[in-house]
């Protein structure tokens, strides 16, 4: 075989010396690649969007609607269940969800526009731990979260007596931020800390905040906190017992707590607001039964591996008459995963296409440069040289127009940004690019180009190695 | 009988044909001889005699339907594609009537193209300078075949083909596209290469002037060999 150095400088020196037949050869594989490239570095990227609103191994296990004679006797999630859950081995984690079973409504001045809303629907109680050990916070608000997201009523420290203040009056209570005097028992509480999902705050963002003119949250919640004054500036009170509407709860009961949004997390339930477990199940106790106060709304049920998913389901349908809330994480990665392997599949037509047509281009060409060819065995090239020859000039082809198509595909990706940020309207979760152009996919796309080159090469070089010098060289 | 040295091309019974069936013409009907080292042979013969046939038959550009090919110590027949490739890379020259050249590289490159092959090729270009200069044309090294006159591509081809310092150098019809002054230069400097450095010749050729300086002539005729004769050699020699 001919040294690879000259191999390569003989295959440069080719390839750049026939314009039309490279810009014919290659148009294709450029095409190709550039769909390939843009159609991967979209669905990874909306993928990833999805994915992180709708978490894929995470679920969450209810009870089946039933009902006899007007009267709910469905399966009752409690503590029982959650430990019976908790000896599978598909259950990594298992947490109870619990929600308001009585009418409430919030209301304040939420960074500086009053806000009523109903909260009865809407409140959840979840662990704690759910919330403060997300894996995508930051240490900053990791540390933030474990200070504040808990259960301060079980809060050992003693609590100071206070005067409830009047409707001007300043707040008696010690760290004004983060206490507030109950009117019931004249004592200062923690505010209940609160959190929303990041769909409350793409809500707020999108639609309230441009509405009503107030300046749009970032993301890192805590700093805009800080930025506006403090936590005092998020509380609001809680109406318990009583609806927007004026009813009254069942039992006549009502009471009011103060409550402060202390941040945003993915954990949070998506419409509502997201609380400690203990404080919901205190309340429904108060306000409903004590039966309510321990009849979970739903278990959420973290899974080792999220292949797990069809056995961990098929068991709770066997053994517990449990179902699986429908994961829209998981049948968002299905149709992604389609919708990808669809596109993929298109360019990889392209991709083909275009190695036929090197083929048939590099057949036309090994016939016109026979003489060159039959030159060159003459001289001493040897069956292989010729054919390294011709292939790695179809290689090249493909290494060029593979780069040429990730770059073609990068600069349609920008112009489809540029396109979507002025024309398509903001929506909760619109990113700032809808494309992800991992490592992967630019190597892929390399790496397909130039396999693909070759391949429609191969035949071609065949032909060459194969012909007979002495009759290649008398041709005209 | 004396020790001689082995013979640089042995032929025995050297047949082939083109075509297959009823299509199927011979054009090589047994041809046997010996080249010896040093020697300039003249392959003469009428057109379509087969003498380019046989030339490339021994060159290893070109395959026999049967008999035995000794080139240089090697069974062309029976040795690999990559043999043959060295022996014509390291130990022969070929020049052609048409000469050949690559015209997207320069004068120099196309002279040093066989290096392309060759592993370790050392002193590309003062090699390829020498063999220009040989030739006497050191001055055109970064011109472009296209740019050169007809002998002066004819020399270029020349300087390739004596780039390697072959042993064995194979000519068809060197001359044919040159005007008599250039083709008697081209030949002139075939026989002091001979006389020189001692390198085997084997000129297919219609020039009585090239016949008249080998030192064997090898007429051909219908594929045969036959005797040399000055009638042999004005039939395929053509008008003087
Ligand atoms: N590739 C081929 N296919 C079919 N026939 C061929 C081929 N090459 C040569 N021939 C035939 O073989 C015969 C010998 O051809 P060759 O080229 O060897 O003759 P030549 O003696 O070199 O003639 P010239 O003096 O005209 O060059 C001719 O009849 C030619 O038509
Ligand atoms: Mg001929």
């Amino acid at each position: 075989m001919m040294p690879a150095k000259n191999l390569v400088k003989m295959v440069v020196g080719n390839t750049l010396r026939s314009r039309r037949h490279f810009i014919l050869s290659a148009f294709g594989i450029v095409i190709g690649i550039a769909t390939f490239v843009l159609f991967l570095a979209s669905t990874e990227q909306v993928g990833a969007v999805l994915e992180r609103i709708f978490p894929v191994e995470e679920v969450e296990v209810v009870a089946p609607q039933v009902s006899l004679l007007g009267k709910d006797i469905s399966k009752r999630l409690d503590d029982t269940l959650v430990q019976t859950i908790k000896t599978r081995p598909e259950a990594k984690r298992v947490l109870p969800r619990m929600s308001l079973q009585f009418p409430a409504y919030g209301d304040g001045t939420f960074n500086g526009s009053h806000l009523s809303l109903e909260i009865g629907g809407a409140a959840d109680g979840i662990d704690p731990s759910y919330v403060v050990d997300d894996a995508a916070l930051s240490a900053k608000e990791h540390e933030f979260f474990a200070d504040v997201f808990k259960d301060w009523e079980s809060d050992p420290t003693p609590r100071t007596a206070c005067v409830p203040p009047g409707p001007k009056d300043p707040n008696p209570c010690p760290r004004t931020d983060r206490y507030y005097c109950d009117k019931v028992d004249r004592q200062c509480h923690h505010r209940v800390p609160v959190v929303l999902s990041p769909t409350m705050l793409e809500l707020y963002n999108t639609q309230f905040a441009k509405s009503h003119g107030t300046p749009v949250i970032d993301q890192d919640f805590a700093k805009f906190i800080i930025q506006q004054g403090g936590m005092e500036r998020m509380r609001f009170t809680l109406a318990l017992g009583v609806s927007v509407f004026g009813s009254a709860s069942a039992a006549g009961k009502s009471r009011e707590v103060e409550a402060t949004v202390i941040g945003i997390s993915s954990k949070a339930k998506k419409i509502g607001m997201t609380v400690p477990l203990a404080y919901i199940s205190r309340w429904n106790t108060e306000f409903v039964s004590r039966d309510a106060g321990k009849t979970y709304s739903s278990i959420v049920v973290t899974l080792a591996q999220r292949e797990q998913l069809a056995v961990f389901a098929q068991w709770l349908q066997d053994k517990l008459d449990l179902r699986l809330e429908d994961s829209l994480g998981e049948k968002f990665a299905t149709v992604v995963f389609v919708i990808r392997l669809v596109l993929v599949i298109i360019s990889l037509v392209i991709i083909g296409i275009s190695s036929i047509n090197i083929a048939h281009n590099f057949f036309m060409q090994v016939t016109e440069r026979r003489r060159e060819l039959g030159l060159l065995r003459a001289v001493g090239a040897t069956q292989t040289d010729v054919q390294l020859v011709v292939m790695g000039e179809a290689g090249l082809i493909g290494v060029i127009g593979g780069v040429l198509g990730i770059l073609c595909g990068w600069l349609l990706s920008l112009a489809v940004d540029g396109l979507s940020n002025h024309y398509v309207p903001n929506f909760p979760f619109k990113p700032t690019t809808w494309f992800h152009f991992q490592w992967w996919i630019l190597l892929g796309g390399l790496a397909c180009a130039t396999f693909f080159s070759v391949i429609g090469g191969y035949l071609p070089a065949r032909k060459a190695a194969r012909m007979q010098p002495a009759a290649a060289l008398a041709a005209q | 009988m004396a020790d001689k040295a082995a013979p640089v091309i042995r032929l025995r019974d050297v047949t082939k044909s083109y075509g297959v069936g009823s299509a199927k013409t011979p054009v090589l009907r047994g041809v046997s001889f010996d080249v010896n080292p040093g020697e300039l042979i003249a392959l003469v013969g009428q057109s379509g005699s087969g003498k380019s046939t046989l030339l490339n038959i021994i060159g290893g550009l070109d395959t026999c339907d049967a008999g035995e090919v000794e080139v240089l110590g090697l069974d062309t027949r029976k040795a690999t594609d990559a043999a043959r490739a060295k022996m014509r890379n390291e130990s022969i020259g070929f020049v052609f009537q048409a000469f050949n050249l690559l015209d997207h590289l320069t004068v120099l490159d196309n002279v040093t193209l066989p290096a392309s092959f060759t592993p370790d090729a050392k002193d590309l270009e003062t090699r390829g300078r020498e063999a220009l200069r040989r030739v006497g044309l050191a001055d055109l090294a970064k011109r472009r075949p296209g740019e050169l006159s007809g002998g002066q591509k004819q020399r270029v081809a020349i300087a390739r083909a004596l780039f390697g310092n072959p042993k064995l150098l194979l000519c068809d019809e060197p001359t044919g596209n040159l005007d008599s002054q250039t083709g008697k230069e081209v030949i002139d400097f075939f026989r002091e290469l001979n006389a020189k450095d001692g390198v085997t010749l084997v000129i297919v050729t219609h020039e009585r002037r090239v016949s008249s300086v080998a030192q064997r002539v090898i007429a051909m005729k219908d594929g045969m060999l036959v005797e040399t004769t000055d009638e042999a050699l004005a039939a395929g020699g053509g008008p003087a």
